[in-house]
């Protein structure tokens, strides 16, 4: 056995070692070059770099719990109105608003982390579908503070250089920030001695619990590192888009985005949950430039269909070479 | 020998059926008990209270001097009782070395182990019960044999002070069978366990336990040596029926 | 005082016989079939959609009756045929995949609410001629619209017929021992492909006869679908998924807790946020449901 863990199967296997660097190198790479040659992209590759930033903590959330959260958008809801409020009301800077999404995350995902271990996997599932369509409701019912109908606007931007390609470029490359370090941090966790805990909850956790495993402990750690990491997302959006509006984040349809994500990727492959981004992002674009108002139909159809054929995600054609199934996989539990 | 573990005046309901009824008994250290009766006798629902999966309904726990009745089933694990499970229970998805070494990380009262210490030790575990061979092979590829094996290596890692091991003979073919008994005797003198073994096969507990506990109907029958509690005639009776 | 009790017990009985009709196809399909149909939704919308599009097919305005009728009626063929589709394409491939199912079920519904929303935008002014009877009856001091009324009475009856029909008929036996233990009924000869797909078929009636029935009364507008399966979710998860019995109470609860904040406290927009809350309370304290278990009867 030797340290460094290079040897021990689990992992992915060492050669994909070199790979993560040059991936970086070209997601780096990347808005630059469309900076120059053709920068509308730019918006395109920001919302694929959020897409897999929210993908990410979502695998985590799931791991941890066992189960699989079909709101995640209302942590973005909470992140993105906590910042816009703030920053419309109190003028607080973009800086001081992440803190305060990030706590809004904090707390709403720690009240609500219990619902992982008291509810059964299905109820679980459709009180999570649930929670940002009640969000939304309340945007609606609470309209003087939420501006339901029409959203909030006049949030401060993070950038103004005066150049509007330019503040896409740094926009681009902050989401990109975001993006990695989530990734960074969730593959240390995946490789840690966490992993194999949630690995063990995950197939049983009956019996994780009577070797030693604190299951509510790690549920709960999970769901809340899950839903403030998401609500930094929701912060960005917020000052990205100097405005904010429940009626676009808040419905089923940006989950069900953020699923084809996550299902594209692999499920729980977060290295997937990048190209699921793109992929989809980009599809939504072309879809747009050439379909122009059919799209809202023509997109889910199109997902719909490629989560028929491709269940495994597209990280699946690869796997279906090479099948080895060492990560811990989903379980959607009764 | 001192007692590590007491049990007093524990019931158990379901419902309306009472699945076990006013038991008490102690262990002691460096003991092997064995625990019998016939199916249905409220053997493996003793074993979840005392581990913790059930909630106890009546009546007090103590382990090693400590009132565990109501502490939630990891923290006893951190204490030192550990279980295997009748009908194998392996984590399906990770390997024979991963499922080992979520006991040996989490088992003990030691917050800091790292990943490769676990490992190694895992392996050492895994040698013991004989699987060091197929420490990469996925747990439910496993024949019935090595999945006990790897029960008793998963409950061993935690470094308990006390293990129950609930009828490992049951499926097994009598050479299969004699090697897991002499694989839990090994355990006892290479490891300083405290052994309760429930068990329907009465040579084993014959040759391996110095006292024997009888259940019949959630209630404590018999106590005492296997020669003893064998010749017992309300034990007898409970097994094959009276006349 | 009076009146307030008079207002609620009025409101209980017509909302929850109502309710009964929307809920009675997802509790079904949620305990013979075992999966969420979270696509429900499309069901409310196509029938309204679908109907108004093969009136514009085949009459002009205004539409006369024969019209109507036939429209729904190729309306229903149609949804069949949507429902035959839905469980052979999707349900059966991915029974073992529950995420597949509920995510696919979702797209559907969001499929046909956006091409709702391309072709048939809220302007166009899409109204359903279905009202049976015309007019406003007094009942006490509540003012009700007899189409409301007749609505709750229709979901009595339907209700009634169900439950009949799965206490007295074959093919009622063979759905409740589906619900009860899938493989055992699979080893006494019963085609559990088949019954899965007649399900599926049967629990649109009481939908589309509800949504004919509510539609001028009621808005009717692409996302309509929404509002109608929440309720559905809500009374399914109250009175234990899949349960009939729990679902008529379940229904009546709702039913009271929306006209007790809708029409005595007069705060309509807080029914949905009342109604989750005693669900989420009934979760707790009761994770089961009312009826502790989860088959057909």
């Amino acid at each position: 056995m030797r340290a460094g863990g290079q040897k021990w199967e689990w992992h992915i296997e060492p050669r994909y070692w070199r790979n993560p660097l040059i991936y970086v190198g070209i997601l780096v790479v990347a808005p630059v070059l469309i900076y120059f040659i053709y920068p509308p992209l730019l918006p395109t590759i920001i919302e694929a770099n959020l897409l897999a930033a929210i993908a990410i903590p979502l695998a985590l959330m799931t791991i941890s719990t066992g189960r699989m959260n079909f709101g995640p958008q209302f942590y973005i809801g909470i992140g993105g109105y906590t910042a816009a409020l703030l920053s419309i009301h109190f003028h607080l800077s973009p800086g001081l608003t992440m803190l305060a999404a990030a706590v809004g995350g904090l707390v709403f995902g720690f009240i609500m982390s219990p619902m992982a271990i008291i509810s059964g996997g299905l109820y679980y599932s459709l009180l999570t579908l649930l929670f940002p369509l009640l969000f939304l409701e309340a945007t609606y019912i609470f309209t003087d503070l939420f501006k339901g109908d029409t959203g909030l606007s006049g949030v401060a931007p993070l950038v103004s250089t005066g150049y509007f390609s330019l503040n896409l470029l740094i926009y681009a490359f902050i989401s990109l920030t975001i993006m990695l370090v989530y990734l960074f941090a969730m593959d240390k966790i995946f490789r840690s001695r966490y992993a194999i805990q949630m690995a063990a909850i995950n197939d049983d956790e009956e019996v994780a619990n009577s070797i030693g495993v604190n299951v509510n402990k790690v549920k709960i750690l999970g769901f809340t590192i899950a839903a403030t990491l998401v609500a930094v997302v929701g912060w960005f959006y917020a000052h990205y888009y100097q405005a904010f509006s429940g009626q676009i984040f808040l419905p089923l349809s940006f989950m069900l985005k953020i699923f084809m994500v996550t299902m594209l990727g692999g499920r729980t492959q977060i290295y997937g949950c990048v190209i699921g981004g793109y992929f989809i992002a980009f599809l939504e674009m072309i879809l747009i430039r050439l379909t122009g108002d059919m799209s809202p139909v023509l997109f889910p159809i199109i997902l719909l269909i490629l989560l028929l054929v491709l269940p495994e995600g597209l990280f699946g054609l690869y796997r279906k070479r090479r099948y080895r199934e060492y990560m811990p996989t989903l379980r959607f539990r009764r | 020998m001192a007692e590590i573990l007491k049990v007093s005046n524990v019931s158990k309901h379901f419902g309306g059926l009472t699945a076990v009824n006013d038991v008490s008994f102690s262990i002691n250290e460096g003991e092997t008990v064995g625990l019998m009766g016939p199916n249905g006798a409220g053997k493996t629902t003793l074993i979840n209270m005392i581990c913790g999966s059930y909630p106890v309904d009546s009546g007090k726990i103590e382990f090693l001097g400590k009132d565990i009745t109501k502490l939630p089933p990891w923290k006893r694990c951190k204490l030192g009782i550990c279980r295997t499970y009748q009908i194998p229970r392996p984590f399906p998805e990770l390997t024979t070395l991963a499922s080992v070494c979520v006991s040996a990380l989490y088992g003990k009262d030691r917050p800091n182990r790292g990943l490769e210490d676990a490992m190694t030790e895992a392996t050492h575990y895994l040698e013991f019960v004989g699987l060091f061979s197929k420490r990469n092979v996925l747990a439910r590829d496993l024949t019935l044999f090595e999945m006990r094996g790897l029960e008793l290596a998963r409950a061993l890692a935690t470094e308990p002070k006390l293990i129950f091991v609930d009828e490992v003979m049951a499926g097994l073919n009598p050479v299969e069978a004699e090697k897991a008994v002499r694989l839990i005797e090994h355990a006892k003198d290479q490891f300083g366990v405290t052994v309760l073994w429930i068990e329907h096969v009465m040579a084993v507990l014959m040759r391996a336990a110095q006292r024997v506990i009888v259940l019949h109907y959630g209630e404590k029958i018999a106590e005492g040596p296997p020669q003893e509690v064998a010749n017992n005639p309300m034990v007898i009776e409970s097994y094959l029926g009276r006349g | 005082m009076l009146g307030a009790l008079e207002t609620t017990l009025i409101y209980t009985c017509l909302l929850g016989s109502l309710y009964l009709l929307v809920s009675l196809g997802f509790s079904l399909i949620c305990g013979v079939l075992r999966i969420f149909h979270l696509g429900y939704a499309y069901i409310f919308t196509a029938t309204v959609y679908l109907t108004w599009m093969f009136m514009t097919l085949f009459g002009t305005p205004p539409y006369s009756t024969t019209v109507l009728v036939i429209a729904i009626i190729c309306m229903l063929a149609v949804q069949a045929g949507i429902a035959v589709a839905i469980y052979k394409g999707l349900i059966v491939r991915y029974l073992q995949h529950e995420e597949i199912i509920i995510l696919g079920l979702l797209f559907v519904a969001i499929i046909v609410e956006q091409a709702a929303l391309r072709f048939y935008p809220i302007q166009t002014g899409v109204y359903l001629e279905t009202t049976v009877i015309r007019g406003v009856s007094q009942l006490g001091q509540v003012t009700v619209s007899n189409q409301l009324i007749f609505a709750a009475i229709l979901g009595i009856v339907i209700t009634g017929l169900f439950v009949l029909f799965f206490l007295k008929t074959k093919l009622g036996l063979a759905v409740r021992a589906i619900s009860y233990d899938i493989h055992s009924s699979r080893l006494m000869g019963i085609q559990v492909q088949r019954v899965f797909m007649f399900v599926m078929v049967l629990t649109l009636i009481p939908v589309i006869l509800a949504t004919l029935a509510i539609a001028p009364i009621w808005a009717v507008d692409p996302y309509m679908g929404w509002g109608y399966m929440s309720i559905a979710i809500l009374v399914s998860v109250l009175g234990g998924l899949g349960n009939i019995k729990g679902t008529i109470m379940a229904s009546y609860i709702i039913g009271f807790v929306h006209s007790v904040v809708g029409f005595v406290f007069n705060q309509p927009v807080y029914m949905g946020l009342a109604a989750l809350v005693v669900v989420l309370v009934m979760l707790i304290v009761r994770p089961q449901g009312i009826a502790k278990s989860e088959t057909v009867w």
